[in-house]
């Protein structure tokens, strides 16, 4: 566990290099939040609540959408992606290390990065100028235990797609796919309860809306006993370990196929 | 100096050669192109949902909207086809491989740029194509032949400030070590272009006219088309902001060319 401990470490620090660009990042988000208002308020036009939910309960989705967004943003697909094709993945494999540990343990670096650096004062802005008022209830303590449970879900995701330049040249096309399959079907662009029940219905059996959905509900709606959140955490555990499951069978199938030329 | 023809003619045989040599890699090409597809649509997925639950945004129909959409996904192709290689330059930059860019006699920008052609960018490129015209039909516009040119000095119009927009942000890297997020935040502000700018008030509507003028990328030029008799005055300044943005861009790109020490090695 230590040496797994070290690689968040490095990786906490490696990120920190960066730390000009979060100033960009942020005000990107600032901006993204400013659009986000204007926009939604102008859907609100029409009516105070619109499948159920206020414009207040819609706007702390998006807007903490957007943040959580950012902070699951650690580029583990393309790194992972980079390690194979340029055949760095060799020097991890000669180490007493389990790939998909190491990995995972990397991204977690760049996540506490993110967390400090733009998720919080993401929220901080948040609260201050759109002056959000968030209700207290048993959600808002279970929250960090759902994200947590998001997170690897959506490591598990990125995780998939880096493992996939055993296959392919490049991993833009999967990459970007993912990234349009999970914001779409996740809530993290329109909340679900916008979408047709059919839709609706289907959606919440994928795994993607355990990344954004149930946090996002645990947030909006804090007011609610455990018979909500029990199953809602309860699903995202089943996800996380389906997908850990399945990404480690892959990565055995797909290691098979790695020849790397000395050099 | 060269002559346009010449460099024309030189633009032709670089790609040529460059697509002949992504050929190579015929799989990637197929799945980049899906990528861009669904990209293309998911956008397009969120309206329609949307629009499920709202009449109008700001008075627009998902009709307009997606007229919009399309303008602004034709709009943006060229930035994305021609002048792809900018998602590079900070990293030739870093490791002093842009000194090479200064060993020819030809246009730095040229050269540089025509170093890549994005063969997925046509995806986007057709599908905002067909979508135009499909939104067009909808709609019932009727597309006079001085329509039809007004579309295309728009086009070009809102392709040049996407294109100066971009490629100033990008030219950051030759002053700041990792100048990514200069450039994430210009790519960021790239998808807000085909919102109404009349959902915006104040400090926002200003910025995106006048000071980041992504507005002049879908939304105003296509005002033009759906609403003539609501449009402002503005729009006809639209080939004069956008070719005064590309030269701005241009002073900018020359600027840092001229700074760049390369890395010592």
């Amino acid at each position: 566990m230590k040496r797994y401990l070290a690689l968040t470490r490095g990786n906490f620090q490696v990120w920190l290099a960066y730390r000009f660009g979060f100033f960009f990042t942020i005000i990107g988000n600032v901006i993204y939040l400013g659009v986000a208002y204007y926009l939604w308020s102008s859907i609100y036009q029409h009516a105070n609540v619109i499948h159920g939910m206020t414009f207040n309960e819609t706007f702390i989705y998006i807007a903490l959408g957007s943040a959580i967004f950012i902070l699951l943003k650690t580029y583990a697909d393309w790194i992972i992606g980079n390690e194979i094709r340029e055949g760095i993945i060799a020097v991890y494999l000669t180490k007493p290390l389990d790939f998909q540990l190491y990995a995972l343990f990397s991204s977690l670096g760049g996540i506490l990065m993110n967390l400090a650096a733009i998720s919080i004062p993401t929220i901080l802005i948040l609260t201050l100028v759109f002056k959000i008022q968030v209700t207290m209830g048993l959600g808002l303590i279970l929250f960090p235990f759902s994200l947590m449970l998001a997170f690897l879900i959506s490591f598990c995701f990125d995780y998939f797609v880096g493992l996939s330049a055993f296959y392919t040249e490049s991993i833009w096309g999967i990459s970007i796919t993912k990234e349009i399959i999970i914001t779409v079907f996740s809530g993290a662009l329109l909340p679900l309860q916008f979408f047709p029940d059919a839709v609706q219905k289907i959606l919440l059996a994928l795994p993607f809306q355990a990344i954004y959905h149930t946090p996002l509900m645990m947030v909006t709606r804090p007011n609610q006993g455990w018979e909500t959140f029990g199953p809602m955490l309860a699903v995202q555990a089943f996800w996380v370990l389906a997908l850990f499951i399945l990404t480690r069978l892959f990565y055995n199938q797909a290691i098979k196929i790695l020849r790397i030329s000395g050099g | 100096m060269h002559s346009m023809g010449e460099y024309l003619r030189l633009y032709f045989i670089i790609e040529a050669q460059y697509i002949k040599a992504r050929m190579q890699y015929r799989a990637d090409f197929i799945i980049s192109s899906i990528g861009m597809f669904f990209s293309s649509l998911a956008t397009l997925a969120i309206f329609w949902v949307l629009f499920d639950s709202i009449p109008d945004l700001a008075g627009w129909t998902l009709m307009e909207m997606v007229f919009i959409y399309a303008f602004y996904m034709i709009a943006i192709s060229p930035m994305q086809i021609l002048f792809d290689h900018f998602w590079q330059l900070r990293f030739h930059v870093a490791e002093g491989t842009f000194l090479k860019y200064y060993f020819r006699p030809l246009n730095m920008m040229f050269y540089y740029m025509s170093e890549m052609f994005d063969l997925k960018g046509l995806t986007q490129f057709f599908v905002g194509i067909i979508l135009l015209i499909y939104a067009s039909v909808q709609l019932n516009l009727d597309w006079s032949l001085l329509r039809l040119g007004l579309l295309l000095i728009t086009l070009f119009s809102a392709a040049l400030v996407q294109i100066s927009i971009i490629v100033a942000a990008t030219c950051a890297a030759f002053w700041v070590i990792n100048a990514w997020p200069v450039l994430g935040l210009a790519w960021k502000l790239r998808e807000f272009s085909p919102y109404p700018m009349s959902i915006f008030d104040g400090a926002f509507r200003f910025v995106f006219t006048f000071v980041i003028p992504i507005g002049f990328v879908a939304f105003y030029p296509s005002q033009l088309f759906l609403r003539p008799e609501e449009i402002s005055p503005l729009i006809y300044f639209s080939p004069i902001i956008g070719i005064g943005m590309f030269a701005v861009t241009y002073w900018i790109w020359t600027k840092g060319v001229n700074s760049y020490t390369g890395t010592g090695s």
